[in-house]
């Protein structure tokens, strides 16, 4: 998993937003797999934006992303839809943790100046994001997130560690 | 005194002085899993090749957001749970033991100074025992399974410091959705909440689990209540709330954040009633409603659901006639567990109704159906709201709780 993320493309999303506006109950419910959650990212509070993602898309938002729920399948849905990570001003403390263990950034970052649809570059270890009009420092992740992130998860980590063994 | 959250993290890690930020690897007691997470957390161990657990005497799967499953998709996911369950030996409680939360507070999953998670945001729930009690992710969950352990990152303290003395039918819930819509959630984001004040030293266990239960609806990592002035947080942001004289507090579509006194949502017309969920579905929450509906019958078009939260709770309300007010006024009681609540169990709203519902969350679709409008109050305006068909004034729901 590289530590910057080239050819992102902005997704501007608006408002506080729960894991129940991302991926409703039910299709955690009925599926394991992620392919068919993707189907329904915010299928109740925006329907039809499922379609319109693609691979390198980033959400911006600004309020706090991720309240409520603890499913992590909110997570493993939006990476499924092509999300490459997510940005926001704060983040519900469990949706945090679930993107960075599912190997999804996700990064606090005070409103930038960003437009719907426009190209970024985002570089994990100076903490910096590159738009059009320039750079944005952000909250520097913790050590320990970015090596969940290069071992590819959290799970991949602890097998790779040996610890379950 | 007992000991503080901090003093319990410095316990399960080996950190004599933990400090807010820092982030430190802890050892747990106690992990579940519901049924809606429990066969994700089965494809992940088969996926990393995990073959055993850290202690399966340690570790529950929970069925109770899908009892009477809906469609089949979902049956076999419980089927799925039942199976990893007896794969590694787990304890297994099954639909109609109650929702985990509720059973695991009756099962004294919750020791006070234990590390417990669940695969569950209201896994704080367990803050009300005194317990380090937090919600997370499953592949956190997984990970424990297999280590014993997790990680966090010690949380900053806040404290809310409640003064003055409500009328009796205000509930902690009415207190906590007046904080919630007073701050937001920025004050409490990813911190442990301590709620202190005699008012809540004086609660009792199933009001303090009602409390605790709300602590993620405020955007808390965790919770306890100060059960003497001697557990009061020291030198952490204070945030005071006076509750003399409040009125019951019911929160708008489409988020608890959206909440107002009683008279302020008093005529709203309801169309469905459900009564439930690990917020209030304890024996209390049964008996007020029972207490309300007995005699009456609810309002011509109104649909009323209740969910007893746990298997005991059920029986305990069958014992005391509870049960037979309610179905003798109309009322749709269905098997413990966690009932309407996140759509994965009847009944799912009709589109364009509006819902008044005991949940800890409104947001949108919650229910399973995006086009329901679904508001939050305590089971004593629910249980009025189903016998008048609008949400009731104060002077309606004070005759309904009094005169007979």
């Amino acid at each position: 998993m590289p530590n910057s993320f080239d050819e992102l493309r902005v997704r501007r999303i608006q408002g506080i937003v729960s894991t129940d506006d991302i991926l409703p109950a039910r299709i955690k419910h009925q599926h394991v797999d992620p392919k068919e959650f993707a189907k329904h990212v915010f299928s109740a509070h925006t329907p039809g934006f499922a379609g319109t993602l693609r691979s390198g898309d980033i959400l911006v938002a600004d309020s706090i992303f991720g309240i409520g729920s603890s499913r992590e399948q909110a997570v493993t849905a939006l990476l499924a839809a092509g999300v490459a990570a997510v940005l926001a001003p704060a983040f519900g403390t469990i949706f945090f943790r679930n993107a960075w263990n599912s190997a999804m950034p996700a990064i606090e970052i005070d409103l930038p100046d960003l437009r719907e649809g426009e190209t970024v570059r985002i570089d994990l270890v100076h903490a910096r994001l590159t738009g059009a009009r320039g750079a944005t420092a952000f909250r520097a992740p913790p050590p320990l997130l970015l090596n969940v992130l290069k071992a590819g998860g959290l799970l991949a980590s602890i097998s790779a560690s040996g610890a379950a063994e | 005194m007992s000991d503080t959250i901090l003093d319990i993290i410095a316990r399960k890690s080996g950190v004599s002085r933990p400090s807010a930020g820092d982030i430190v690897e802890i050892g747990v007691d106690r992990i579940y899993i519901q049924d809606g997470n429990a066969p994700t957390a089965a494809r992940l161990f088969a996926e990393h090749g995990f073959d055993r657990v850290f202690d399966p005497s340690r570790i529950g799967i929970f069925i109770d957001h899908s009892v009477l499953a809906p469609d089949l998709l979902m049956r076999n996911r419980v089927k799925e749970a039942e199976k990893f369950a007896r794969q590694f030996g787990l304890q297994f409680f099954k639909g109609g033991t109650g929702i985990s939360h509720l059973v695991a507070l009756e099962e004294g999953w919750f020791g006070e100074g234990d590390v417990v998670i669940g695969a569950d945001s209201h896994t704080c729930t367990g803050g009300a025992t005194g317990a380090l009690a937090f919600g997370l992710g499953v592949s956190d969950i997984v990970a424990a399974m297999v280590t014993g352990r997790t990680w966090l990152r010690v949380p900053e303290i806040v404290e809310v410091f409640v003064t003055g003395h409500p009328v009796d039918y205000i509930r902690p819930r009415d207190v906590a959705f007046r904080v919630l819509a007073a701050h937001g959630q920025t004050p409490f984001l990813g911190r442990a909440l301590v709620w202190s004040g005699e008012w809540i030293e004086r609660l009792d266990a199933e009001d303090a689990a009602g409390l605790a239960n709300l602590a993620v609806e405020l955007g808390a990592f965790c919770c306890r209540l100060a059960r003497t002035e001697g557990d009061r947080a020291r030198n952490t942001p204070r945030i005071t709330i006076d509750i003399g004289g409040i009125e019951p507090t019911v929160s708008r579509p489409p988020s608890p954040d959206q909440s107002i006194s009683l008279s302020d949502a008093a005529g709203v017309p309801i169309h469905e009633v459900f009564i439930g969920s690990c917020a209030s579905s304890r024996f209390r929450d049964v008996a007020v409603a029972a207490s309300i509906l007995a005699g009456r019958q609810i309002a011509s078009g109104v649909q009323c659901v209740l969910t007893p939260g746990t298997g005991r709770v059920y029986a305990r309300a069958m014992r005391e006639g509870c049960i037979e007010a309610l179905v003798s006024a109309g009322v749709l009681v269905t098997p413990a567990g966690c009932g309407s609540c996140v759509g994965t169990q009847g009944s799912v709203p009709a589109s364009g109704s509006t819902v008044l519902t005991t949940m800890n969350r409104n947001f949108k679709g919650r229910m399973g159906n995006p086009d329901a409008d679904i508001w939050l109050a305590s089971p004593a305006v629910a249980a009025a709201a189903a016998v008048i068909g609008r949400i009731p004034t104060v002077a309606e729901l004070v005759s309904l709780l009094h005169a007979k």
